[in-house]
């Protein structure tokens, strides 16, 4: 308790430097703060997009399908194993893939027709609400389709535009048939705003024709079952019989992609396996926080050195006559931490309460980068509004950081009070 | 108070060499001497005859370059720096000529913070400061810093600070040096004082006359060696050693 008491009283003797190590504390602090919320944000606004908007936690397919897509090669008999998955607690929507030519008056562009379950899929995947004009797909209404919003802007689209899609059948005939734009998409994914027309599942069968299968099956996992224990149960209600859902683990890897080899032909895979590149970016910004964390905070522990080793040097004769009249190395060098702890601690107050309102508004608010045209990023479109994601962790890294900088950053002009002399440091001036 | 015939601290040819640069220096040459309970000591000298020097042996401050120094029959040179440390808060009591008090701290909790590092219940070191600044006459200054007070009254706060730990001696590096002729005779009559009533022991390294004529002994210090010490009770001229 004394120790605490002098230590707190020996900060504010120069308080001047004091304050200026503080202040840079609590700066360092409230940067990390509001930068640690916007890199999760963002790590978390991709990861939602993609799965919420196009990917979703897993998917089936037959087997070798993502690597080379063919309308032949279809998941037979998908309604059964989306009742199994919704039985057990997933969500799961069929989609079916083709590649076509889309025109509107004197333009045309290279389309992917996606046929889709419109209830389900609105009730798997959030692309349903990600209207930018019109109205989502409705059943009632087959001839109605949406389209991505740069294919709307490359052949001129507007809602109630008319386009002409032509592709080649299942059976080998020519697959045309007009339709109507009910729909347009915000920028979601750069493939999705570029080409994609989604339609109806009975449209897209009825132009494409392919009466059964559909080309993969989408499957968002309940919120408390981790991905890698979800693709094993759905590999299992799948009927893919290499691997053990009582382990949680699949039992068939590969090596890059891990692709897993059923044995009647399909494959389940993680929106992390599907979209490498993504998977690893979000993975790899982790890292960067931490170098921007260790620059922010190397510049810190400089200052608090030099403030620690100019209070050391200052105070030479001081510690001297601790240790004479008996405090140990030990109990100096605990001195000098706590100096270094309470400026850290007076910085987490501060930093706390300046960030507190930043930290609300970019969690609330975000940042609109709107303007710079939707950036895209491994094929993801970042969201117009850039908002932050605050969680315990978020928060709790940088101030353990910060106590942690400091510790060490005093542990050397701590240690040189601790070895002081007395009788060399009474006779210093 | 008469001192006894146990010494408490015992220095044996005690030498201390420093080396500076290419030269050695011999500060202490074979030093030989008893402090006793009770001694009311001054060790005189011209500067640079090692005053200093056996006060840092005497105060477990320095190691000897041969020789032992006891202190309560613990030889000091056998101690770790940790037990060195807990020797020097607990049994010795130092009283510095630039007085040296903690400058964040009052003058109650200077006295109090030996007495904190002992560990002694709260209750107990409150009423033995308050007891000590009664005897050194702080009453009403409890509460002061070391700035606010002046050269006398913080010479008075290092003396109750050394008493504090109730340790077996009280060793006092020219403590009147920085003092008025007035405040200094006041801080030796209180000093004496002490010696009597609480029968606390202290060592004086000086050569202001006037402390030399409040000691009961004087030890006269030539070059590094002893070279008389003196019982002025007794007025006999007991030991004389390495006279030069």
């Amino acid at each position: 308790m004394m120790l605490l008491k002098m230590a707190w009283r020996n900060v504010w003797r120069n308080h001047r430097r004091s304050s200026i190590t503080i202040v840079a504390m609590t700066l360092a602090l409230v940067a990390e703060l509001l930068y640690s919320g916007l890199v999760t944000g963002m790590i978390h606004s991709m990861e939602d997009d993609a799965t919420e908007f196009d990917l979703g936690d897993l998917q089936v397919f037959h087997e070798g399908y993502l690597t080379r897509p063919s309308l032949y090669d279809v998941v037979p008999d998908a309604g059964t194993l989306i009742g199994k998955l919704e039985e057990a607690g997933y969500q799961a929507a069929p989609r079916l893939y083709a590649g076509g030519l889309g025109g509107s008056g004197d333009m045309s562009a290279g389309v992917q027709m996606v046929g889709i379950d419109p209830v389900r899929d609105a009730r798997t995947l959030a692309l349903s609400e990600a209207m930018a004009e019109g109205a989502w797909l409705d059943a009632a209404d087959p001839s109605g389709v949406v389209v991505g919003r740069g294919l709307a802007r490359t052949l001129g689209l507007d809602l109630g535009s008319e386009l002409l899609v032509v592709s080649q059948g299942a059976d080998g005939s020519i697959a045309n048939a007009l339709y109507t734009v009910r729909g347009i998409l915000m920028s979601v994914a750069a493939s999705m705003d570029r080409s994609s027309v989604l339609m109806t599942e009975d449209a897209f069968r009825e132009l494409m024709v392919l009466p059964e299968g559909v080309h993969k099956v989408i499957i968002r996992r309940p919120k408390d079952v981790p991905l890698k224990q979800a693709k094993t149960q759905v590999a299992a209600l799948a009927g893919m019989g290499a691997t053990d859902p009582a382990e949680g683990s699949v039992a068939v890897e590969g090596q890059a992609a891990t692709v897993e080899t059923g044995t009647d032909g399909l494959d389940v895979m993680t929106w992390e396996e599907i979209n490498p590149f993504l998977a690893q970016m979000l993975a790899g910004v982790s890292g960067m926080v931490a170098i921007v964390y260790f620059i922010v905070y190397l510049a810190v522990a400089i200052l608090i050195l030099n403030a620690m080793l100019m209070a050391v040097f200052e105070r030479i004769k001081e510690f001297g006559v601790l240790k004479a009249i008996g405090y140990s190395p030990r109990q100096v060098m605990i001195m000098m931490i706590l100096e270094g702890l309470i400026q850290a601690s007076v910085a987490l107050v501060a930093g706390l309460l300046l960030a507190a309102p930043g930290m609300w508004w970019l969690q609330n608010r975000g940042v609109d980068v709107g303007a710079l045209g939707g950036i895209q990023m491994v094929g993801m479109t970042m969201p117009p509004i850039w908002k932050a994601h605050y969680t315990w962790s978020t928060v709790q890294v940088p101030i353990i950081m910060l106590f942690v900088i400091t510790f060490i950053a005093v542990l050397w002009p701590a240690l040189r009070a601790a070895r002081i002399s007395p009788v060399e440091a009474m006779h210093h001036q | 108070m008469t001192a006894s015939t146990t010494p408490i601290l015992s220095m044996k040819g005690v030498t201390r060499v420093y080396r500076q640069g290419k030269v050695d220096v011999h500060a202490l040459r074979g030093v030989d001497l008893d402090i006793h309970k009770g001694d009311f000591a001054a060790i005189w000298g011209p500067s640079g005859s090692g005053k200093s020097t056996v006060l840092n042996q005497m105060g477990a401050l320095d190691q000897p370059t041969a020789g032992t120094v006891l202190l309560e029959g613990t030889d000091l040179g056998s101690l770790s720096r940790k037990a060195l440390s807990a020797m020097r808060r607990d049994r010795i009591g130092f009283v510095f000529q630039s007085y040296n008090l903690i400058p964040v701290l009052t003058a109650y909790e200077n006295a109090e913070s030996i007495m904190a590092l002992q560990g002694v219940p709260v209750a107990e070191r409150r009423d033995r400061v308050m007891g000590l600044l009664e005897d050194v006459g702080l009453e009403g200054l409890e509460d002061r810093r070391p700035h606010e007070l002046s050269g006398g009254q913080q010479q008075r706060v290092a003396i109750a600070r050394a008493l504090a730990s109730n340790p077996a001696v009280i060793l006092a590096d020219e403590p009147t040096a920085n003092l008025d002729s007035v405040t200094s005779e006041k801080l030796l009559d209180m000093m004496a004082r002490l010696n009597n009533e609480r029968g606390a022991t202290f060592v004086f390294s000086t050569h202001d006359p006037r402390v030399m004529k409040y000691a009961r002994r004087v030890i006269g210090l030539v070059d590094g060696r002893v070279d008389s010490d003196v019982q002025k009770e007794q007025g006999v001229e007991h030991k004389h050693q390495s006279r030069v």
